[in-house]
């Protein structure tokens, strides 16, 4: 440590050692999570080892599984965007799946009152409109979180469900497609479907996510808004003491949250099914949110996150065919490397102030 | 009659998770992980049940599995002060994960065999039924009417207060957040003994969710939230009905109300929602800020 009153910049020694000591618990918490799921397939009478090259090579064995992957991937990187910006500054952006829902709303809706339009002019629209509709959604929150400290976990789950009645009313009586079963939309025009690229098929909506996680991250680290809403999240006293307009910087984090939900919807809608049907929604909410705290905030490592656990899920149906082991023991390791991840803060936390009485004495 | 029947029915799981979410929330331990307990009581309270051919033992089991996720998250936030949000939604996958594993493991892809549906025992209801409203008014009771409830109410106001008259803080927040994850589980339990007979994934369908909403819609007060649930329920027996005979206006609309009409109380009655105060905080003993 330089005893001068400005920071130094840290040595080169310096980086590698806060990165390490970043790492080391992540590591230590996969691992820990692998090995007790370990027990548990052992336990259930199934090998290991079998059911962990299961999980984790099915996505690179081939073409198909890359795709897969990353068709996995878009959503998951929004949805876990859409709940971690929200958390920079401490807020709990829980709406991630009804964003995504209007999102494909606001999609659909243009996508199929102008299907006539050449792509040039309606595929543009119908992402933006996609973008839009999520951050009105997530605005609504935003808004009564702001005006009447209404909690925001609890008006984003509401307008969860809220959206799931807007979707199954859209799907079933406004533009129900009565060839197909059950809640399904009609096709969007042809001009509102994302172009594709390779064999397999990929949508470029995978370019425009790997744009926007680019950007989100530079915008975190290196504006004054991603600086803003960091402060706001370590300390919101301090920030508000210190002239940022905390309850803004809130309201703005959720909003494009809220946009980002929208878009994956829209991507969902132009890239994958070209309609909106009910279940479009997935599970991607509750994975984002593993992703966004896995990440622990980190814009940077987020999409890498997102990447691990689209594999695991691509994988899970895979382990169950190769080694028995059910499929949902995925579910449970993930949510392990998560608690161990939580208790790994814990205990580098203990470990660091013993250190430091240590050195006092 | 028949409607009013469906009604009280369908209150039961509402009223078990909701009053389950006040008394660990009335501590300030904010549970989020509902949805997951719930599902973990239905799965554990149907194998148990159809192991045993109990119900009786299957939610005492479920509870217990409760419990222990409850003991987990008031342990990780108090001893630990690990944030609560994050801890509970932690929990909830895990709890949801852990049920569809043990029923996959038990009952793998095959047909599963129903269990018995619980007894009627008076006024052709079940005992959870009659369980449900006599703990709700009996909450209330113990809450506002007694040096103990009020001891609990005071460590989710107030716990530096508390602590400084003696009040145990940690140790309230841990029974309540426990007994209140029981709760939620047998809440969960009561969904295959009494409408499906068989557990599936989507048995909750989001039901733990609308718990917490109902917490806050009925002001975090034991006698609301019995009124608030009555409400919700039925707005799902409705919304039902209109599926099937139709009544006019389309069921979607129905199915909105609830969750319309709680953030229209938050909007409106906002004084009268009012929420403990240090709910979702945790209560750090050597710190100097307050709040």
């Amino acid at each position: 440590m330089t005893s001068t009153l400005v920071a130094a910049r840290p040595t080169a020694q310096e980086r590698v050692r806060t990165v390490l000591g970043a790492a080391i618990p992540y590591v230590l918490a996969v691992i820990g999570a692998f090995l007790v799921v370990a027990v548990i397939v052992l336990a259930l009478g199934h090998n290991p080892l079998e059911a962990f090259r299961a999980v984790l090579t099915n996505s690179f064995r081939n073409e198909t599984g890359m795709v897969q992957t990353l068709k996995k991937w878009v959503p998951l990187t929004l949805l876990a965007l859409a709940f971690a910006i929200p958390l920079g500054a401490g807020r709990f952006n829980i709406g991630g799946e009804g964003q995504l829902i209007l999102g494909a709303v606001g999609s659909v809706a243009v996508g199929i009152t102008f299907s006539e339009l050449p792509q040039v002019v309606l595929l543009p629209l119908v992402l933006a409109s996609g973008v839009l509709a999520g951050a009105v959604w997530a605005g609504i929150a935003a808004w009564l979180m702001a005006q009447f400290k209404i909690n925001e976990i609890l008006s984003t789950v509401l307008l969860n469900f809220v959206s799931f009645e807007v979707l199954d009313y859209l799907a079933s009586v406004v533009w129900p497609d009565a060839g197909a079963g059950g809640a399904v939309t009609l096709p969007i025009g042809a001009g509102a479907e994302l172009p594709t690229i390779g064999r397999p098929p990929m949508h470029v909506g995978v370019l425009v996510v790997l744009l926007v996680a680019i950007v989100a991250a530079v915008l975190a680290r290196r504006s004054v808004g991603g600086f803003e809403l960091r402060a706001v999240g370590l300390n919101e006293r301090a920030a508000r003491v210190h002239g940022v307009r905390t309850g803004r910087v809130a309201v703005v984090s959720m909003v494009v949250g809220g946009a980002l939900g929208g878009l994956a919807g829209a991507i969902e809608v132009a890239g994958v099914h070209h309609r909106m049907l009910e279940g479009i929604q997935s599970n991607y909410l509750l994975l984002g949110i593993i992703i966004g705290l896995i990440a622990r905030g980190s814009l940077v490592a987020l999409p890498f996150v997102a990447f691990g656990i689209a594999v695991l899920e691509v994988g899970a149906g895979s382990m169950q065919r190769v080694s028995g082991a059910p499929a949902e023991l995925v579910l449970i390791l993930e949510g392990l490397i998560l608690l161990f991840i939580l208790m790994s803060d814990v205990v580098v936390g203990r470990v660091s102030a013993r250190r430091a009485r240590v050195a006092v004495t | 009659m028949e409607f009013l029947a469906l009604v009280i029915t369908a209150m039961v799981p509402f009223l078990f998770v909701a009053q389950g979410t006040m008394l660990s929330g009335r501590a300030g331990i904010f549970n989020v992980s509902q949805e997951g307990l719930m599902l973990l009581g239905a799965a554990v309270g149907y194998l148990v049940s159809l192991e045993f051919g109990s119900n009786a033992m299957g939610l005492v089991i479920a509870a217990l599995a409760g419990a222990l996720f409850g003991a987990l998250l008031a342990w990780a936030t108090t001893y630990l002060r690990m944030d609560q949000f994050v801890v509970g939604l932690a929990l909830f996958f895990l709890s949801g994960g852990l049920a569809s594993l043990l029923y996959r493991v038990v009952i793998g892809q095959d047909q599963p065999p129903r269990i018995k549906p619980l007894p009627d025992v008076i006024f052709g209801q079940d005992v959870l039924v009659i369980i449900a409203i006599a703990l709700s008014i009996a909450l209330w009771w113990w809450l506002y009417r007694t040096d103990s409830g009020t001891r609990l109410r005071s460590v989710g106001e107030n716990p530096k207060a508390a602590d400084s008259l003696g009040i145990d803080v940690t140790r309230t927040r841990m029974l309540a957040g426990t007994i209140g994850a029981a709760l939620m589980a047998i809440g969960g339990a009561y969904l295959p003994m009494a409408f499906s007979g068989v557990y599936a994934d989507g048995i909750v369908a989001g039901r733990g969710w609308l718990a917490i909403a109902l917490a806050f819609f009925g002001g975090w007060r034991p006698q609301f939230i019995l009124a608030g649930s009555a409400f919700f329920a039925a707005m799902d027996v409705l919304a039902q009905r209109a599926q099937v005979v139709g009544i006019g206006i389309p069921h979607q609309f129905v199915s909105m109300l609830p969750y319309v009409a709680t953030l229209l109380v938050m909007v409106f009655a906002f004084r009268w929602a009012q929420a403990p105060m240090f709910l979702g905080k945790n209560y750090d003993r050597e710190s100097r800020i307050v709040g």
